[in-house]
Order: C-alpha cells, then structure tokens, then sequence
C-alpha cells in the first residue's frame, strides 16, 4: 500500500497532481465492491468468531453465550476425537499429497513428447473436475462389502473380501486413495504447465550432448520445473486441509472416529449434532491459523509483484 | 538384444504405465456412468456389471430431483454473473492503477484459500439472527467469495494483457477514465469475462459444505447436498443416484475442460499461464 503511494506520488509532475487524484478516486470506487465484499462476508464473521470462540454458546440451548476466556482451547488439548481429526488431516497431507505429487508429475514426463499427448492429458484431467460428494457416491459403490467392484479385483486374486468401512485401516485408505484420484491430476495441471516451459532449444542441446532421460530430468528440466512444483505442493497442503465432502459422503468419519478429518469435526461439532459454536469456533480458527500460516508462504512464493505486473514499472 | 528392440520395449512399457494409470483414475467416473444406465436387476449383482447389459434411461427420471436443479442453476447464475462483475472492476483497478500494491493482492488470495467450514461456523450464527439460513440469497453471498477471489487473478491477466497504448490513445482523445473502461477495456476483456462466469458457475455447482450447513430442504438446497442426503439409509437407489451423479458431474467436466487455460491462472494466481 504504501510502497504504491510512494510510487505515485514520486512520480508525479506537480501538473499532473489533480489527473493522478482522480485515477486513484476511480481505482477505489472499482475496487470497493469487492473489499465490501470481503469485509462483509469473512473478515466481519471471522471476528464474530473470535469472540464466540471465548463463550460457552450453544444454540440448542438458551442462556449461554457467556464469556468462558480460553476455556475452548484448553478443552482441545484434552479432547481425543479433536487430536484425532487433527491427525487423520495430518495422515492426508503427509500421505496423500506426497503420493499425488510423485504421480502427477511423473505422468507429465510420460506423456511429455508421445504420440496421443492431447488425448491422454484430457482424460487424466477429468478428475479434477468432478464434485467430491461424486466421488463419494462412487466410492460407496466401489467399495461396497457385498457388491463392490474392489472386492471382486481382489477376489481374482484369491484375496478374501474386504469390509473396507469397517475397519480403521482399510477406510482411512479408501479417503487417501479417493484424495489422490481426485487431486493428482491438479499436481499434474501445473507442473505439467511448467514442463510445457522448459525452452526446447535446451533440451535440443542437451540431447546432441548425449544426455540420458534422467540427466535430461535432473539438469534441465527440473530446475525450471521447480517452481512450478513447489507452488503446486503448498496450494495442495492448503487445500488438503478442507478435505470435508468425500468424508461425508463415504465414512462420516467413521470407524469411530478413524477417519473425521479437522473440517468434518468442526462440523459435527459445530453444525451436525452439537451447536456447540463456541468449540467448534475455537477448533475453526486454530485451523485458521494454520492455513493463513500455508497462505503466507505461498504468498512470498508466487512473488506477487513480478507475476502480476503489479509494481510500476520504470 | 538390439538398441532398437529396447527402445520399442521401452516404448511399449511407457504406453502401458499411462494405460494402467488412466484405467485407475477414471474408474470412478466410469462406474458412476455406467451405473447411471443400468436397470434395477443390474445395481446389485456378483460378479458386478462392468457394463450395462440391458442399458436403460428410467434412472434419469429421479424423483424430486427438480427444486434442487433449479436452486443450484439459480444460486450458480447469480453468482457467476455477480462475481465476473464484481473481478473485472476489481482486476481493472489492480491491473492498470497498481492500487493496494501485492498486500491486497495477497489479502484476495487468502480469501480464495479460507478453509470453507472456518466462515461456514460464525456465518450459520449470523445467518439465524438475521434470516438468511435456508435462502438463494444467503447461499449466492458467501459463494461470491472464493469466485470472486479466483475470477480476480483470471481477470489481472487478461487485462494486463491488453496493451495499455490503448488507454493512453483514448485517454488522449479525450475519453474520460469511465468511458475508456466502457468503450476499450470492456469490449476487449470478454472473453475473459465468459471464462470468470463459466468457471465460477462450475465452483459454485460443485461446492457443498457451505451449501450444506447453510441450507435446510428443497427452499434452498443444490444438487451436490441432494446427492448427500441420498446415500443415508439403507436401501440405496443406486441407478438414480448415479444419474443425478452424472448429471452434477457433466458440467464441470465439460466446462473445466474447455477453459483448461484460465482455471490454471486462476488456480495459481497468475503464476503459471498455461
């Protein structure tokens, strides 16, 4: 903000003082529907919930709403099925996404150069594109004890059949296994992009120099692919912590609680059964938090100023 | 053994690992279609169908599917309509005035990465006091945020793609500020205008859990909650559920897939152009 001003009023002649005014009355009122926006509809519900977080209020029950200080935090510490969904989420980043990464990337460089390269970067992205709770009905057929597709691959290969949602294991597998169905192809879609960047001149070069597949990989083409992959990752690692819809569509974060991810306990707690907002308000924001601190990174990542043309240039 | 038979082998064994991979991810997607098509007879059976034997259209006709199409084709609309207008002007005022320079920038970021379920618990609150729970309205507000968060960045590198020659000439004709935006910026943004509607239409189609904790019955409800509140119960109408599965799916496959080049910039904020 103020770097900008600085800018602007450096720059200017003393004539052109009054047209350089009425720019900036024009970019504001341009601007203004969408900061009325986000004020309105986050930053205003995101303080409402600040302070819900210190009370005890439970809308399925009258009278509370009391100041309560940091009683909801302290409660997390000491509450399993919280420190649970923490860890099932902690399970899709450290699982899931590391998976996803690998196959994304690697299914760039397969295709990268091969006859029917369109057709197959089509269909790998179709995936991406489908509504989790999609998934969730699929999977709920796929995975069926009786019935299910996964079951009867299995049992060609004498493997007795598996009653994939009644067992911790087995349904924390099915989610990571839906998450990377659904999310790789997003891993693929930007690094993908990236290789598409790497200047043909320089694998040309590389080639007549004799250099085999993973030379090529790790001296040319990984250094541009860099930063295409680690923009790729940390925009994953956000969005990994919202897996909500695939959860409630196949396990309800059951067995138990084996599979509640941190956005599907919030929910339970806060909407489902409990009302209980003031918990759930504290669990919401510590979430919060942990996001804004992925955003931030990914904010100096992107180097905004350079990718948007957004400093003045000259 | 030759060179030339390893590098066919080698060839051979890279279409097959692309092969194996592709049947893996869209196996879902299949199953969801096919299951679509079949009858009755067909939902349950060992070993399973992998393809409809006696294909047949009856599980389109789900019942009361219809108020839930309408609110999620009202509710999509509005929003992508809003959100393209609300991104340009936003995207104009970033893109040729550099205002609020990368701190605003990366405050619309944040916006469009907000872990849904952390606005879903304090507006539910809200919402109840002031009557919105349960309403278009109430649902086509709070997805305007991460559309219009993501049509920003489509839109910044649209607009910088434009030259800016072309303010300054009719800046120097005399065009004020407004009627350059109506007159040059406009007309040559709308292409990335369509993009901000249609892929802002898909996000707010494919969306759920705001739609789920913010709404109660058919009043208000979009398709993906329909497809939620079907699978609990016992007797799963499969073949229906699958069709109204389908019929959520085609859009956004078809959309994304299309605009492939605009939902990577809006994806990564400008970053990678694809």
């Amino acid at each position: 903000m103020e770097e900008s001003t600085i800018a602007l009023e450096n720059k200017n002649k003393p004539v052109k003082n009054s047209v350089r005014a009425h720019d900036r009355r024009i970019a504001i009122l341009f601007i203004l529907p969408a900061v009325i926006l986000f004020l309105v509809m986050a930053i205003y519900p995101f303080i409402y919930m600040i302070y819900t977080s210190f009370t005890n209020l439970n809308l399925s029950m009258s009278g509370t709403g009391q100041f309560i200080g940091l009683s909801n935090y302290f409660e997390i510490f000491h509450d399993p099925l919280a420190l649970g969904s923490i860890w099932f989420s902690a399970m899709v980043l450290l699982i899931a996404v590391p998976i996803e990464m690998v196959i994304g990337i690697m299914f760039g460089l397969l295709i990268r150069g091969i006859k029917g390269e369109r057709v197959f970067r089509l269909l790998f992205l179709i995936s991406m594109m489908i509504p989790g709770i999609v998934f969730g009905i699929s999977a709920q057929m796929i995975f069926n004890y009786l019935f299910g597709s996964a079951n009867y691959f299995l049992s060609l290969f004498g493997i007795s059949e598996i009653a994939w949602f009644g067992h911790a294991a087995t349904a924390q597998f099915v989610i990571l296994f839906l998450d990377v169905i659904q999310w790789t192809p997003f891993i693929f879609l930007i690094t993908y992009a990236g290789l598409l960047s790497v200047p043909q001149d320089l694998i040309d070069a590389a080639k007549v120099d004799g250099a085999s597949r993973w030379q090529l990989f790790a001296n040319v083409e990984f250094p541009t692919l860099k930063s295409f992959i680690y923009i790729a990752l940390i925009i994953r690692l956000i969005d990994a912590l919202k897996i909500f819809g695939k959860i409630y569509m196949t396990t309800w974060g059951g067995p138990g609680m084996a599979t509640s991810s941190w956005s599907f306990y919030i929910y339970k707690v806060g909407v489902s059964y409990g009302w209980d907002i003031g918990y759930a308000s504290a669990l919401a924001l510590i979430l919060l938090i942990a996001s804004a601190v992925l955003v931030n990174l990914l904010i100096k990542v992107l180097n905004l100023g350079e990718t948007l043309e957004l400093r003045k240039e000259g | 053994m030759n060179k030339r038979m390893v590098s066919r082998i080698l060839k051979i064994v890279r279409y097959a690992v692309i092969i194996l991979i592709l049947c893996v991810f869209l196996f879902p997607v299949y199953w969801i279609t096919i299951t679509a098509f079949k009858p009755m007879s067909e939902w349950n059976t060992w070993p399973p169908h992998f393809w409809p034997f006696h294909p047949t259209l009856a599980n389109f006709a789900v019942k009361g599917i219809l108020p839930f199409l309408r609110n999620s084709l009202v509710v999509s609309s509005a929003v992508a309509f809003i959100s393209a207008a609300i991104s340009l002007m936003a995207a104009y005022a970033i893109s040729r005035y550099k205002i609020g320079g990368t701190g605003l920038a990366g405050w619309f970021i944040s916006m469009r990465m907000l872990p849904p379920i952390t606005i879903a618990i304090p507006l539910y609150v809200i919402y109840v006091k002031i009557h919105l729970l349960n309403t278009w309205l109430g649902l086509i507000l709070v997805y305007l945020i991460p559309t219009v968060a993501f049509g920003i960045w489509v839109m910044i590198s649209f607009l910088n793609e434009i030259p800016k020659e072309l303010d300054e000439a009719a800046y120097v004709d005399g065009a004020t500020r407004l009627q350059t935006f109506r007159h040059v910026i406009f007309p040559l943004s709308l292409s990335g205008v369509a993009a901000v509607v249609v892929l802002s239409f898909v996000q707010t189609w494919s969306a759920f859990l705001l739609a789920t904790v913010l709404t109660s019955d058919s009043a208000a409800q979009t398709l993906p909650v329909y497809l939620g509140r079907f699978v609990t119960g016992y007797n799963i109408e499969w073949g229906p559920l699958a069709a109204a599965g389908l019929i959520t799916m085609l859009p956004p496959i078809a959309i994304g897939l299309i605009f492939q080049r605009y939902l990577i910039r809006g994806l990564t904020f400008g970053a990678v152009k694809g």
